[in-house]
C-alpha cells in the first residue's frame, strides 16, 4: 500500500529537497563537520568504546567549559578583537568562587556571583584599554594574561580545596539527566547563535569586524558592543573557572587554566572564525570545540604515546584548518 | 575645516602620557623596593668575608613558580634565613629554562654570595655553576648534583616513585589478590618527572605483576588528570588503581573515579600521588580511596636551603644533605596534620 504524502505548504518550512540542499550547503560551509564525522568513525572502529554513552558524557563535560568561553570569544574575534587573558581569568574565577565557597562558607550563589564579578572586572579593564583607549588587543590581553595570573598567585599562593557539597552542584549535578556544565554550555551556544542571527547588536558585531570605520560612519557604536563582548568573555571565563573548581573540588592559582587561552582560540579558529574579524558562526565554534574534545579523548583511548599524541594533535589541527580554508573553495 | 568622524586618538595620547607617568612612578617605586638591603652587601660583592665566610645573602632559584610549593618554600626559607640574619633572594623563572639561565647569569654577575638552584636542565646549568665557583661564590645544587658545585640538596625522586609503587602493589596483592587494572599518570617532560615515573612504574610492575597496566598517560595537573582518567574509565570502567606522578594529576583521577559513580570510600580502589599536596593529604586523612602520597616536608627543604650554604661558608666537611621523602597513608594523621600546617 502506498500512502500519498503532502508536502508542507508553509513557505517557512523547507521541503526535503531544500533540506538536502541546506545540509549540503552546511557541509560546504563547515568542512570540519566531515572531518569530525570521519574522526568519530575511525575512533569508534579502532577503539570500540568511543561512542559509549559514558565516554560521550566525558567528552561533553570536558568540552563544556571550552564551549562556554569559545562562544563569546568567537564573537569578540568576529568584531575584530581578541582576548588572550581568558586562561588567567578562568583561574581567577575558580579561585574567587572557591574562596567564597570554601573559606568564607558562603552560599554557592554568592560564590558564583563573586567569580562572575571578578571575570567582569578583568573583561572591563581589557575593554576599556582596547575599545575606548584604542590599545592593541593582542598586547593588552597578553599583558593581562600575565598580570592577572601574577595577581591570582599573590592573592592565593596555596591551593584551595573542599568547597562543600553545595558548590559541587555546579559541576556535578544533572538537569534532566544532562550534566549541569553541558546544560550551561548549550544555553551559551544557543544564546550566542540567537544574538548573532537575530539582534541588531549581533549584526553590528559583523559590521565592526569587517570595517570599523565604515561601521562608525553607518552610525554603529563601535566601542560599546566590543566592550560588552570583552566583559561577557571575562564573565564566561570566570564561570568556566568556577565550574572547573566545582568539578575538581580544588583550584591552584599557578596551574588552573594555564594554556587554556590557546586551546580556546584554536577551537574558535578551527570553527572558521576569521582572526581578521568579520566572519564566523557559533555552529562552526561548536564544531571546533567538539573536534578538539574528540581528538584528545580518542587519542587517549587509543593509548597513543605522549609525544605521538602531541604530533597527531598538531597535524590534525593543521589539516582541519587547511580543510576549513580550502574546502569551500574546492566545492564551489 | 575638515572633521574626521572616526574617533579621535586624542584620548589615546592622553592615556599614553598618563600611563607613561604611571609606569615611571611604578619603576621608581619598584627600584626602591628592590634596592640592596644595605651598602655593605653591595660593597662586599661576595657578601662573605674570606676569613669567616659569613653569609649575608642567599639566592634561592626555584623555577616552578606556578606550583604551590614555591610560595611555601619561599615563606619557610625566608623565615629560616632570618634566624641566621641572612636575607633570601628569589628568582622568577616561570618554569622557563631560558629565563632561569638568564636569572642565574645575572646573579653570578651581581656576585650573590650563595646560590641555591634547582636546574630545569642540569647539563645546561653546568657552565653557569662553574662561573659562579670561579667567581668565588657558593653554588648549591637543589634536586640533583652538578660537576661544578659546592654542595647539593638531594631528593630521591626515584625513591618517591618507588615508595608509592611499592605501597600500591602491596595493596593490590592484599585487596585484589594481585589482579586488577591500573592506569599511570606520568610525566616525561622533565628529569624530576621521568625519575618519579620510572620509580613508580618499575616498583609497581615488579611487585604486582598480575595487575594489568591499561594506560600510561601524560598528566601533571588536575584538569588533565581528570580528562585522561575519564577517557581511560570509559574503556576500562573496572579500573582499580590510578597512580600519579604528581598529587595534582592523581587528584584529577580521584575526581574522575567519583564522577563515574565510585564511592569515595570504595574498598577496591586505590589512588596515590606524589608531592604531599594539601587537597590530596586531606583526601587521605578523610579515609577516601585516595590512599597515599609520597611527600616531602617543605620545612625540611627550607632548612636545607639555608643550612647547606651556611655549612659550606663555615667550611664544614660534607655539607650536602639528603631530604627524605616519606609515604603518607591513612594512619599517619599526625604527619598529615604537620604537613598541612607547613603548607598553610
Amino acid at each position: 500500500m502506498t500512502t500519498a504524502t503532502t508536502a508542507p505548504t508553509n513557505r517557512l518550512t523547507p521541503g526535503p529537497r531544500a533540506l538536502a540542499g541546506g545540509g549540503l550547503n552546511s557541509v560546504r560551509r563547515n568542512p570540519l563537520l566531515v572531518v569530525l564525522a570521519l574522526m568519530v568513525l575511525v575512533f569508534q572502529l579502532t577503539t570500540g568504546s568511543f561512542l559509549d554513552p559514558g565516554n560521550l558524557r566525558g567528552i561533553a563535560i570536558d568540552a563544556a567549559t571550552l564551549a562556554i568561553v569559545a562562544v563569546p570569544l568567537a564573537l569578540l574575534v568576529i568584531s575584530g578583537y581578541l582576548d588572550l587573558s581568558v586562561g588567567s581569568t578562568l583561574a581567577v574565577g575558580g579561585l574567587v568562587a572557591g574562596w567564597f565557597a570554601g573559606q568564607q562558607h558562603q552560599s554557592p550563589v554568592v560564590a558564583v556571583l563573586g567569580a562572575l564579578a571578578a571575570g567582569a572586572a578583568v573583561g572591563a579593564v581589557n575593554g576599556i584599554l582596547c575599545c575606548y583607549l584604542g590599545l592593541s588587543a593582542f598586547i593588552v590581553t597578553l599583558g593581562m594574561l600575565t598580570a592577572v595570573r601574577g595577581l591570582a598567585q599573590q592573592l592565593f599562593p596555596l591551593p584551595l580545596s573542599s568547597f562543600g557539597s553545595g558548590f559541587a552542584w555546579l559541576g556535578g549535578s544533572r538537569i534532566a539527566g544532562i550534566d549541569a556544565p553541558v546544560v550551561i554550555a548549550v544555553l551559551v551556544l544557543v544564546a550566542g547563535a540567537l544574538f548573532l542571527a537575530l539582534t541588531p547588536a549581533g549584526r553590528h558585531v559583523f559590521a565592526i569586524g569587517v570595517n570599523r570605520e565604515a561601521a562608525y560612519l553607518s552610525g554603529i557604536n563601535i566601542r560599546r558592543t566590543p566592550f560588552a563582548l570583552f566583559v561577557v568573555t571575562g564573565v564566561a571565563a570566570a564561570l568556566a573557572g568556577a565550574i572547573k573548581a566545582s568539578v575538581l573540588d580544588s583550584v591552584v592559582a599557578g596551574t588552573s587554566g594555564a594554556g587554556f587561552e590557546l586551546t580556546v582560540l584554536t577551537a574558535v579558529l578551527l570553527g572558521g572564525v576569521a582572526l581578521t574579524g568579520g566572519s564566523g558562526s557559533v555552529f562552526g565554534v561548536l564544531l571546533g570545540v567538539l573536534f578538539l574534545g574528540c581528538l584528545q579523548n580518542g587519542l587517549t583511548l587509543l593509548s597513543v604515546p605522549t609525544f605521538w599524541q602531541q604530533m597527531a594533535q598538531g597535524t590534525a589541527l593543521v589539516a582541519g584548518a587547511a580543510l576549513a580554508y580550502f574546502g569551500p573553495r574546492l566545492t564551489r | 575645516m575638515t572633521r574626521t568622524p572616526y574617533p579621535s586618538p586624542a584620548t589615546r595620547r592622553q592615556f599614553l602620557a598618563l600611563s607613561g607617568g604611571v609606569l615611571a612612578a611604578t619603576g621608581l617605586a619598584a627600584a626602591g623596593c628592590s634596592a640592596p638591603d644595605d651598602g655593605a652587601s653591595t660593597a662586599d660583592p661576595a657578601g662573605a668575608s674570606a676569613g669567616s665566610r659569613t653569609l649575608t645573602r642567599i639566592g634561592l632559584d626555584y623555577p616552578f613558580t606556578q606550583l604551590p610549593l614555591y610560595s611555601t618554600l619561599v615563606k619557610l626559607s625566608t623565615a629560616a634565613a632570618k634566624k641566621h640574619d641572612v636575607s633570601l633572594l628569589t628568582t622568577s623563572d616561570a618554569s622557563n629554562p631560558d629565563t632561569q639561565a638568564t636569572n642565574l647569569a645575572t646573579w653570578v654577575t651581581q656576585k650573590i654570595p650563595a646560590i641555591v638552584s634547582f636546574p630545569m636542565v642540569f647539563e645546561a646549568t653546568e657552565a653557569t655553576a662553574k662561573r659562579a665557583l670561579d667567581a668565588g661564590l657558593i653554588w648549591v645544587t637543589y634536586g640533583g648534583s652538578l660537576e661544578h658545585q659546592s654542595a647539593d640538596i638531594q631528593f630521591s625522586f626515584l625513591e618517591g616513585g618507588t615508595l608509592l609503587g611499592e605501597a600500591a602493589a602491596k595493596w593490590a596483592n592484599e585487596e585484589l589478590g594481585g589482579k586488577g587494572k591500573i592506569a599511570f599518570l606520568t610525566d616525561s617532560t622533565i628529569q624530576l618527572g621521568r625519575e618519579r615515573t620510572k620509580g613508580m612504574i618499575d616498583a609497581f610492575t615488579k611487585n604486582a605483576p598480575g595487575v594489568d597496566v591499561v594506560a600510561r598517560e601524560q598528566a601533571i595537573d588536575p584538569d588533565t588528570g581528570l580528562s585522561k582518567s575519564r577517557a581511560v574509565l570509559a574503556k576500562h570502567p573496572d579500573l582499580n588503581l590510578i597512580l600519579g606522578v604528581t598529587d595534582a594529576a592523581a587528584y584529577g583521577g580521584f575526581k574522575a573515579l567519583q564522577q563515574t559513580g565510585r564511592k569515595a570510600t570504595d574498598a577496591k580502589t586505590f589512588v596515590g600521588g606524589q608531592d604531599g599536596a594539601a587537597p590530596s593529604l586531606l583526601a587521605v586523612k578523610k579515609g577516601t580511596f585516595y590512599r597515599a602520597s609520597a611527600a616531602l616536608a617543605p620545612k625540611d627543604i627550607a632548612n636545607a636551603v639555608v643550612d647547606v650554604p651556611l655549612a659550606v661558608a663555615a667550611g664544614k666537611a660534607n655539607p650536602s644533605v639528603q631530604v627524605p621523602i616519606t609515604l603518607v597513608g591513612r594512619g599517619d594523621t599526625a604527619r598529615i596534620d604537620d604537613l598541612l600546617a607547613q603548607n598553610s
